[in-house]
């Protein structure tokens, strides 16, 4: 639990801070903001993977939700609810960038459906031994597409009928692309764990 | 069940959900349950990234700044009532806050006096503000006054860990006046420069305003 959340937080719950924020109150505002700034700003950071990127669509999801709260009627968990715009915030940016959400010409890679063994290659497992920096550096290595749907699933949480719903692309296009992106990263894991090995 | 066969409905399995005959083949091979194995730490290593990164403390300044540009603060006082205020601590207190606001607007006043006579008033109504430089790209001009430290010092007072917050955003608000005033200076007739004028005044009111409500007891 972060200072913010313990020193507001126990001062304004949630419920009431959303009450209130209804009627404008700049307190109100700031418990909401306290409470759910860094999963907002994590999930831009690592969608942008640019710190001022990330902030300003931070400021824009805030401001969208502040905007909209008066329509929050508590069918579900603010959080959730919150965390769907910011995430929708972040892709209308991609799409206004240009950027493919999930590109065609990943869609269309085969090769990395079915694991293939290597002859001779050592298989060293991760398990018990990944940790966060590695992981963080790979997942910025993984083409937008992959690095998109990976982490609306394995870091976000949202199941294959969201993504699909939230990206545009089927349910079995979710379901591969997060498998490719999966195999990448363990690609790309074991490939620096490698190099680091054969450093002096 | 082949290595192939469950290559292929790998990408449908969630978890460690497998049926008997995908448990049995991952029992007999290694290299497929090596694989599962190394894709679900990469999943549960992925649920711990979830919340790990703080924006900077002058975010809130900026989306605040906003908030009240749209309206959407709308009673500041009831802000006061949240933070616990109490009549009788106020009557000690009222003093400090007065005495900011008069310094504040004293300087406001003095600033606008030295905007060139052309300035026309009604370009105070701005329609938008350009949102705060960071810190990093803030030039020397950003040095902040003695008033500015008083008040930087009575909010770090009340709230430490904001200090940092305001500081940046007032050092950066003051780069944003001295180079629109500036630019009032070389173009005195030039309207955009003088409605960006007004804008950076306002903006600066506002980060007072707020370090105000932030300072007060």
């Amino acid at each position: 639990m972060t200072d913010a959340r313990k020193s507001q937080g126990d001062r304004l719950s949630e419920a009431e801070a959303i009450e209130r924020a209804k009627q404008g109150h700049e307190e109100a505002f700031e418990v909401l903001y306290h409470l759910h700034k860094r999963r907002v700003y994590s999930l831009c950071l690592r969608m942008t993977a640019n710190t001022a990127a990330a902030e300003d669509l931070t400021q824009e999801a805030f401001l969208q939700l502040f905007r909209k709260i008066g329509t929050f009627r508590g069918e579900s968990a603010f959080s959730t609810w919150l965390h769907r715009m910011a995430v929708n915030v972040v892709l209308m940016q991609l799409r206004k960038k240009g950027l493919p959400l999930v590109s065609l010409e990943e869609t269309m890679e085969t090769e990395e459906e079915s694991p293939k063994k290597e002859p001779g290659a050592e298989d060293v497992r991760l398990a018990g031994s990944l940790n966060r920096l590695q992981l963080e550096q790979a997942i910025d290595d993984l083409p937008p597409g992959y690095r998109m749907v990976f982490l609306l699933h394995d870091v976000e949480g949202y199941e294959h009928n969201e993504i699909a719903e939230m990206v545009g692309c089927s349910i079995g296009n979710s379901k591969s692309q997060l498998h490719k992106a999966r195999m990448k990263l363990r690609e790309l894991l074991k490939t620096s764990r490698a190099e680091k090995a054969t450093q002096p | 069940m082949t290595c192939e066969e469950f290559g292929r409905v790998l990408p449908e399995l969630e978890g460690d959900h497998h049926n008997i005959e995908q448990e049995e083949h991952l029992k007999t091979c290694s290299f497929c349950s090596g694989l599962v194995s190394d894709l679900n730490a990469i999943s549960a290593q992925a649920r711990l990234l979830a919340e790990d990164q703080e924006p900077s403390p002058r975010l809130w300044n900026s989306i605040a700044i906003a908030l009240r540009q749209e309206g959407l603060i709308r009673d500041p006082q009831a802000s006061a009532r949240l933070l616990g205020l109490r009549l009788g601590r106020w009557r000690l207190a009222w003093l400090k806050p007065v005495t900011i606001a008069l310094v504040v607007g004293a300087a406001l006043l003095l600033e606008l006096q030295r905007i060139p006579r052309e300035t026309p008033v009604a370009q105070q109504a701005a329609t938008s503000v350009p949102v705060i430089g960071t810190a990093d790209g803030v030039s020397q001009g950003s040095a902040i006054d003695a008033d500015q430290v008083q008040l930087l010092n009575l909010v770090g007072s009340r709230a430490p860990a904001m200090r940092a917050g305001y500081e940046s955003d007032l050092r950066a608000v003051n780069a944003y006046i001295r180079d629109a005033e500036t630019s009032v200076r070389n173009n005195p007739n030039d309207a955009i420069a003088q409605q960006y004028l007004m804008n950076a005044y306002e903006q600066r009111a506002m980060v007072y305003e707020m370090a105000m409500n932030r300072a007060l007891p």
